[in-house]
């Protein structure tokens, strides 16, 4: 196992910059989620990582080794591919194989480490099959097996959920969140879900547009986030903004009829007057804070422990959503008044960055 | 099938196979007609039934043996050396046929030209006396073998076929190429495979099939070669280039004997009937 350091890297596709003086550390035995929408250049990272895109500039390090230049079949890395990438040709035996017959493995240890790896992922019974026989799961599962034997410095997953479906998803994520514990392996791990992100990582890298937007553990993201994007993506359901306008030691909520809100204290570092947005998350709307906002149910989802409510303040174009305990008193058409304590409030300016 | 419905398929189906009738049925009927009769040009309206005789006459031909032997021999060789060939160029080739489309149709030239005109000329280019390879490589090195002796027109007529039908094995190779997924070679690569045994374990295996149709079709093109050879040194010296085709096209134009032509014409085909169905057998084995 060992630690990935990059450092500068810069890839452009036709003139186009992807990914864009990207550094960062990734710390032996954790696992690293690289998490943004489509486009913003995580999974290019990612194959720049194993060596199947080439950099412009910067460099990376595995185990303080200098790999910037070497090709994939010589970094002594595995990675799982969203399209689980089998040898249609070769049974599940000889796919886990594989990997190790290529290093010229004696045939005693491949057969060990492959039984190994088959009574860990419950393998077994599908030793013989094809991998065309097989279920989607079934088939991740088999590529997992397929880097597991290797005992790789780094593991590197490709959205390796998304053509999962629900159940199965939520199950796979449980066996590779067990994987890393028993393992103790270093993953770098890609995916536009947030909530496998916030599930899997030790360390969230958010990005977009190929840049880093924001790294750290997954509770600092969600409770400190530095940017107006981080704080949207991250957390589920996603968090609330409303526009305002600082008025003296209060907020004016434009879009909502001018309600109002009491800025914390000492109050904000801006001039009177400043466009601000205003996040709140829908955990920290309920019943009880020194603060309220008012408006309309228009939808209720029931969770049976709790309701996700969709409400419409006076005037506002948008929905205010709160996630409040119990509520199967709330339906649509009452009035609803969603408490929160002044200090859940965020702040972000009109660049996006967060004001604190 | 309920029986509406095959009423429906027949009537669908009968236009085609009242058209393959008049077109192929005709003459084979009349081909097994002569064939079992005693036929030259002077009887060919009055064929008298003779049974086996022109079978027999035929199978106790030399000519006919050697000839059979020629072309399973061009055939085979043609063949492996065709796919041999097309596999390297395309594997070697397939980067710069993915950056750059139209090279493939410069490779494929060799394939529109009509093999008799292929015959043509190398029969202009290699001519002892007058072609200009020999006449260089006289000037040049002051020996020329003599392609067209003996000696080599075996290798010249393999090396003429190969040139011209390569590109075709190539072509099949390349599209199968080209259609393995590249997420394997990249799963490969991960996997610490260098790209010789990234070829043998991944490439070549997911090509088989399209090896064993290459092959195939080559070998049944080459097994019933007439026109490039034809054209080039006709039944060759001393017979040595009478393929099975050409066996039969002077047997029945030249010599007349047009009940043993045929008989030999219908061997040919039993012959190729009896490998085509166990290749195909074979194949849909091996199909997933």
């Amino acid at each position: 196992m060992a630690q990935l350091r990059i450092e500068n890297l810069t890839k452009r596709f036709s003139g186009q910059i992807v990914t864009r003086d990207v550094s960062l550390v990734v710390d032996d035995g954790a696992f690293c989620v690289f998490v943004g929408p489509s486009g913003c250049g995580k999974s290019t990272l990612l194959r720049l990582i194993a060596g199947l895109e080439s950099a412009d500039s910067g460099r990376i390090f595995v185990d303080g080794r200098d790999v910037t230049d070497a090709p994939a079949y010589d970094r002594d890395l595995a990675m799982v591919f969203q399209t689980y990438a089998l040898y249609p040709h070769m049974s599940v035996r000889d796919n886990i194989a594989f990997a190790l017959r290529t290093a010229k493995r004696p045939e005693p240890e491949v057969a060990a480490k492959v039984a190994e790896a088959a009574r860990i992922l419950q393998l077994e019974p599908y030793l013989d099959r094809k991998p065309a026989t097989l279920s989607g799961g079934q088939r991740q599962r088999v590529a997992i097996g397929r880097a597991i034997v290797k005992a790789p410095k780094l593991f590197l997953f490709d959205e390796p959920l998304s053509n999962l479906d629900a159940d199965l998803r939520v199950h796979m994520r449980l066996e590779i969140a067990r994987l890393h514990k028993d393992l103790g392996a270093t993953i770098v791990y890609v995916t536009h879900d947030q909530v496998e992100a916030m599930t899997l990582a030790t360390k969230i890298v958010v990005l977009r547009d190929g840049r880093i937007e924001q790294m750290g553990s997954p509770l600092q993201l969600y409770d400190d986030p530095d940017t107006l994007f981080v704080a949207g993506f991250i957390g589920s359901p996603k968090m609330n903004f409303l526009t305002a306008r600082l008025q003296g030691g209060y907020l004016s909520l434009s879009e909502c009829d001018g309600q109002k809100i009491r800025c914390p204290e000492p109050g904000l570092a801006l001039a009177d007057g400043a466009g601000v947005t205003v996040g709140l998350r829908p955990q920290v709307l309920g019943r009880t804070g020194d603060q309220s906002l008012e408006g309309m149910i228009e939808i209720v989802e029931h969770f049976g422990s709790d309701s996700l409510v969709h409400a419409r303040p006076a005037g506002s174009t948008r929905l205010l959503t709160a996630l409040v305990d119990n509520g199967r008193e709330l339906a649509s058409g009452h009035r609803f008044e969603a408490r929160f304590r002044t200090e859940d409030l965020l702040f972000f300016d009109q660049a996006g960055q967060r004001i604190r | 099938m309920t029986p509406g419905r095959s009423v429906e398929n027949a009537l669908l189906a009968g236009p085609l196979v009242l058209f393959l009738l008049a077109v192929l049925g005709f003459p084979t009927v009349l081909s097994l007609v002569y064939g079992f009769s005693e036929t030259g040009f002077q009887t060919l309206t009055a064929p008298e039934f003779s049974g086996l005789k022109n079978f027999r006459d035929v199978t106790a031909d030399p000519t006919f043996w050697q000839a059979a032997w020629f072309s399973l021999r061009f055939g085979a060789i043609t063949a492996l050396l065709q796919c041999g060939l097309g596999l390297a160029l395309a594997v070697y080739l397939a980067p710069l046929a993915r950056a750059h489309g139209w090279t493939v149709a410069i490779l494929i030239i060799p394939m529109i030209v009509a093999p008799a005109m292929m015959g043509l000329m190398y029969r202009l280019v290699l001519h002892e006396f007058a072609g200009p390879v020999p006449h260089y490589l006289y000037s040049w090195f002051g020996w020329s073998p003599s392609f067209l002796g003996p000696a080599n027109v075996f290798k010249t007529v393999v090396v003429a076929e190969t040139l011209q039908w390569t590109p075709f094995a190539f072509l099949l190779f390349l599209t199968a190429y080209q259609s393995i997924p590249q997420d394997l070679r990249e799963a490969a690569a991960v996997d610490g495979t260098r790209p010789w045994r990234l070829f043998w374990k991944i490439e070549l295996p997911l090509m088989m099939p399209t090896v064993f149709v290459a092959l195939f079709i080559r070998f049944i093109d080459g097994f019933r070669v007439f026109d490039n050879i034809y054209t080039l040194v006709g039944a060759g010296p001393g017979g040595s280039t009478t393929s099975i085709s050409i066996y039969i096209y002077e047997t029945f134009l030249r010599r007349g004997e047009i009940g043993k032509a045929l008989a030999a014409a219908i061997l040919l085909f039993a012959t190729a009937f009896v490998l085509l169905s166990v290749a195909q057998r074979l194949l849909r084995g091996r199909a997933p």
